[in-house]
């Protein structure tokens, strides 16, 4: 026992060494570490840490001579992308269909001559929108992809944000939290489409216009959300355009929707507050659960909220003919059968590769956000960088990427405030619409930007995720 | 006498961790593979040079292990509770959130509006907030005690279900120590400093140890080198990961330690009294409600630990990360490895760690082997469903097709699995093991 127990003792006081010894260690590690890729900068192979350095030594390098590191493999002909996907959580339905637009956009791509000759393959990961798992997900494509072409989740994006930026990886969030647009986060990313806060200041305005043209001379707002980076960020949005717009708020329910508890309460609070315009950004079936009690008890009002708000399966619910009178829809991509070159283009693609796929607009979401990669791809081609970090610096470079009318074109150079999305899609539900074969969005503007989103000063996250 | 099996000539003998020379071999060899082969070593025979299990030093699979090592605290202490002390809690959760956020204020920097800004944050080094984290956890636990200790079995589960609901409401409400609801907060990193304040925008003071970014090895790891001469050699420079695991690991191995030896006192006894008979343990002057509050705290402090390191870990959790969901998952692990040993528990939180990323390659290897063509592809698509109209158990296609997705598959394989464990083998993969051993042990006369 005695013995048994000084070896026990023996083998902490190795561990508790290892804490005190390794200490002033780190500030050699860096000066180690930059030494030796200056010494190494054609090589091709090097590990992917090397490479950032590597990469930037050699931008002068011989045309014709292409530098990669992970992901891209120039023998085999091919690219890999990661996606990091909410498959089977909260928003897993919808993200299987942009996933879908995305398989569909790269298999056209590679049908059509790939990327100037190479083949890009996806590697899907399903985090379940769990921020371990994602970052465990993270972890491992990492050392697999040239760069992820989406990442779910807000949250989930924040926490790989910090191993994105030490790796010099590239992500395309899939959330629209204004925070993406502070350079102060987003060194790794490209984010596309109008933010939640901005959204819901083009929603207010443009419902606003609508009371009032419909005779009401100061017409009251509620407001409705779900916690988080989503509800919050809209809610945020919502009470500076209320201000700026001098609408009185008669219920302010921000952050006061928590999805599986009653919400009826809601509802009453809502009808017993009597606006004329209810701004609520929940999930889907957070929505129809205020808003059917609501209704039922006769009460009339124009609703609206962000894009994630509203389901299509709606107008195919009970819930349809007032939905008609009373929802004003937004999209941040043109919906299925806008007639623009791109969706139109999209609908073709869809027909042809995917033909028992059910008509969605989030296929769109998979294109646009395909589409940027696609263009920060061919950039580092041209650069003779496709190293992660060159495809990183050639999306950072882009000047515009056009959608082709399927979303509003996106810059990710210059100033902040002026290269941050303000435009929305505004849209009616129509299940007419719908049952013709598309997704009942019937567009009122298909380019809306309100004075007070086109005012607005940005300068950072309405809501900070800290 | 030496060497025979069961044979104890003294007590002390018969309660050592380690009883025999066989056990104390293996273990020795498994320390070492646990340490040598997620940290990349590399055996040298002459030219050749063989790198065994080498994918354990990946990135992705030492964040497994990093993983493995943080749900284990975190089992061992619901095996305390449940296994040793017969208490069934499906509150374990809520005690890692407590664990957590303990250490998420006292451990992040401060903010610029001071140590009460808009998120909670103190600064202090880890030594502090780890085990502060524990401490804080453990009268929590002690404090829900009293009730617990006043119901038994299926009334007990309900009371810790209770405390897992109001725990979740506890944290979506409490904004400036948890983020609020779906936005969350960020955790401080698992950095060893000795002394000094973090301050938010703040370069790190103080002396120390950083986790977080790839260096060259540490002075132990290179001696470890050097002592197993030219034959195995290890890497110059450690990841991130790897220095992770090794800090992760060594904070187990402690918790591994103190719940072994903790069977073998009085107190553990206690527990296990109450366990077989509270009544009969009464009789024989077993305190019950003392022994079950001792039971609670010390199971608290360990999910403190574990739910500390977790945010430490990932950086970022979510209130909602500590629902219902994590607690059956202990819940699991206990079931699955056998409950009331610290080996059934640890084989539980590997083999429930392991298993998604196992389910995963293997989908993913089908796949490939039905795109590939070749003989076996007919066989992989009986099991595999790729797309609409091709019918399969696992499907890896993104569309609407039959057949389950990864997770989804997980969490059949987890129900199926208990009630299989639950029927055929209650000792869980622990009694699969003894069964083993006790057939090697006397082959080749095995009868």
């Amino acid at each position: 026992m005695k013995r048994l127990r000084l070896r026990w003792i023996a083998l902490l006081a190795v561990f508790l060494v290892v804490a005190a010894c390794g200490g002033d260690d780190d500030d050699t590690a860096t000066t180690a570490a930059a030494a030796d890729t200056t010494e190494a900068p054609a090589d091709t192979t090097a590990a992917p840490t090397d490479t950032t350095m590597a990469a930037t030594s050699t931008s002068g390098a011989p045309t014709g001579e292409i530098l990669t590191d992970v992901g891209v493999d120039l023998e085999a002909g091919t690219i890999t992308v990661g996606l990091l996907s909410d498959l089977t959580g909260p928003f897993g339905p919808l993200v299987t269909a942009i996933v879908t637009g995305q398989e569909v956009y790269w298999e056209n791509v590679n049908a059509t001559g790939g990327v100037n000759g190479l083949t890009v393959n996806l590697e899907v990961r399903d985090t379940s929108y769990d921020v371990p798992t994602h970052v465990s997900l993270y972890e491992e494509l990492k050392t697999q992809v040239v760069a992820f072409g989406h990442s779910t989740g807000s949250p989930h994006t924040v926490a790989i944000n910090p191993q994105l930026q030490a790796d010099g990886i590239l992500a395309v969030p899939l959330t629209w939290y204004s925070g993406w647009s502070d350079p102060a986060i987003n060194s790794n990313l490209v984010s596309h489409g109008t933010p939640y806060c901005l959204e819901s200041m083009n929603l207010i305005e443009y419902a606003m216009d609508q009371a009032v043209a419909a005779g009401t001379a100061a017409p009251t707002i509620a407001i409705v959300s779900l916690p988080g980076d989503y509800g919050l960020d809209s809610a945020i949005g919502a009470a500076i355009a209320a201000e700026t717009l001098g609408l009185e708020v008669v219920y302010d329910g921000t952050g006061a929707v928590v999805p599986g508890q009653d919400l009826t309460p809601i509802a009453n609070e809502i009808v017993a507050a009597d606006p004329d315009i209810v701004f609520i950004t929940t999930t889907p079936t957070a929505f129809t659960e205020i808003y059917g009690p609501a209704i039922q008890q006769g009460f009339e009002a124009i609703w609206t909220g962000a894009s994630p708000t509203y389901n299509p399966a709606f107008l195919a619910s009970p819930l349809a003919d007032a939905l008609q009178r009373d929802f004003i829809g937004s999209a941040y991509v043109a919906p299925w059968g806008s007639g623009t070159p791109g969706t139109d283009e999209l609908e073709a693609l869809i027909a042809s590769l995917r033909p028992d796929a059910m008509p969605l607009d989030y296929y769109a979401e998979g294109f646009v956000e395909a589409k940027i990669l696609h263009e920060a791809l061919l950039a580092a081609h041209e650069a003779g960088d496709m190293t992660q970090a060159g495809v990183l610096a050639a999306a950072k470079s882009l000047d515009e990427v056009d959608f082709n009318g399927l979303a509003p074109n996106e810059s990710y150079t210059g100033e902040p405030n002026e290269r941050l999305q303000r435009e929305i899609v505004i849209f009616r539900p129509d299940a007419a619409l719908l049952a013709a074969g598309g997704t009942g969005a019937n567009v009122v503007e298909p380019a809306y930007t309100s004075e007070t989103a086109a005012n607005y000063e940005f300068t950072g996250a309405c809501f900070v995720l800290e | 006498m030496r060497g025979r099996p069961n044979l104890y000539v003294s007590y002390e003998d018969e309660q050592a961790i380690l009883p025999t020379w066989t056990k104390r071999v293996l273990m020795v060899v498994f320390g070492l593979a646990a340490v040598l082969i997620p940290l990349g070593a590399v055996l040298q025979f002459g030219e050749r040079t063989v790198q065994p299990l080498g994918f354990l030093a990946g990135g992705d699979w030492l964040r497994i292990l990093g993983t493995v090592a943080i749900t284990a605290i975190a089992a061992l202490g619901l095996n305390i509770l449940t296994g040793l002390c017969g208490q069934v809690s499906l509150g374990h959760a809520f005690f890692m959130g407590i664990g957590a956020y303990t250490a998420a204020v006292l451990g992040s920097p401060v903010g610029a509006a001071g140590v009460f800004g808009s998120r909670w944050g103190a600064g202090l080094p880890m030594w502090v907030w780890l085990p502060a984290a524990g401490i804080v956890a453990a009268m929590v636990g002690a404090l829900v005690a009293p009730t617990a200790v006043r119901v038994r079995g299926l009334y007990l589960a309900f009371v810790t279900l209770g405390l897992v609901f109001i725990g979740e409401w506890m944290f979506r409400t409490f904004v400036a120590v948890t983020g609020g609801s779906q936005s969350g907060r960020s955790f401080p990193p698992l950095n060893l400093r000795l002394w000094g304040i973090e301050r938010e925008g703040q370069p790190a003071t103080g002396p120390g140890l950083d986790l977080v970014g790839d260096g060259p090895s540490w002075a132990p790891i290179n001696w470890l080198d050097w002592l197993l001469g030219p034959w195995i050699n290890l890497p110059d420079t450690m990841s991130s990961e790897a220095k992770h695991y090794v800090v992760l690991g060594a904070i187990a191995v402690v918790f591994v330690l103190f719940a072994k030896n903790l069977q073998r006192t009085r107190i553990g006894r206690s527990f296990m009294a109450i366990r077989d008979r509270d009544i009969a343990a009464e009789v024989m002057g077993v305190a019950d409600a003392g022994a079950k509050t001792r039971a609670f705290a010390i199971s608290s402090f360990y999910a403190g630990v574990s739910g500390a390191l977790l945010g430490a870990f990932v950086t970022r959790l979510i209130p909602e990360s500590f629902g219902l969901d994590l607690s059956v998952q202990f819940v699991a692990i206990i079931l699955i490895g056998g409950a009331g040993t610290v080996t059934g528990a640890l084989l539980g939180t590997v083999f429930v760690v392991v298993l998604p990323r196992l389910v995963q390659d293997f989908s993913l290897w089908l796949t490939e082997t039905v795109n590939a063509g070749g003989f076996l592809a007919p066989v992989a698509d009986l099991v595999v469903s790729t797309g609409p109209g091709d019918f399969g158990l696992v499907s890896t296609s993104q569309g609407v097709t039959p057949g389950l997705n990864v997770a989804q598959l997980n969490f059949v394989l987890y129900g199926v699995l208990i009630i299989i464990f639950l029927i055929f083998e209650p000792l869980g993969l622990y009694g699969i093991w003894i069964r083993i051993r006790n057939y090697w042990k006397a082959w080749p006369f095995t009868y």
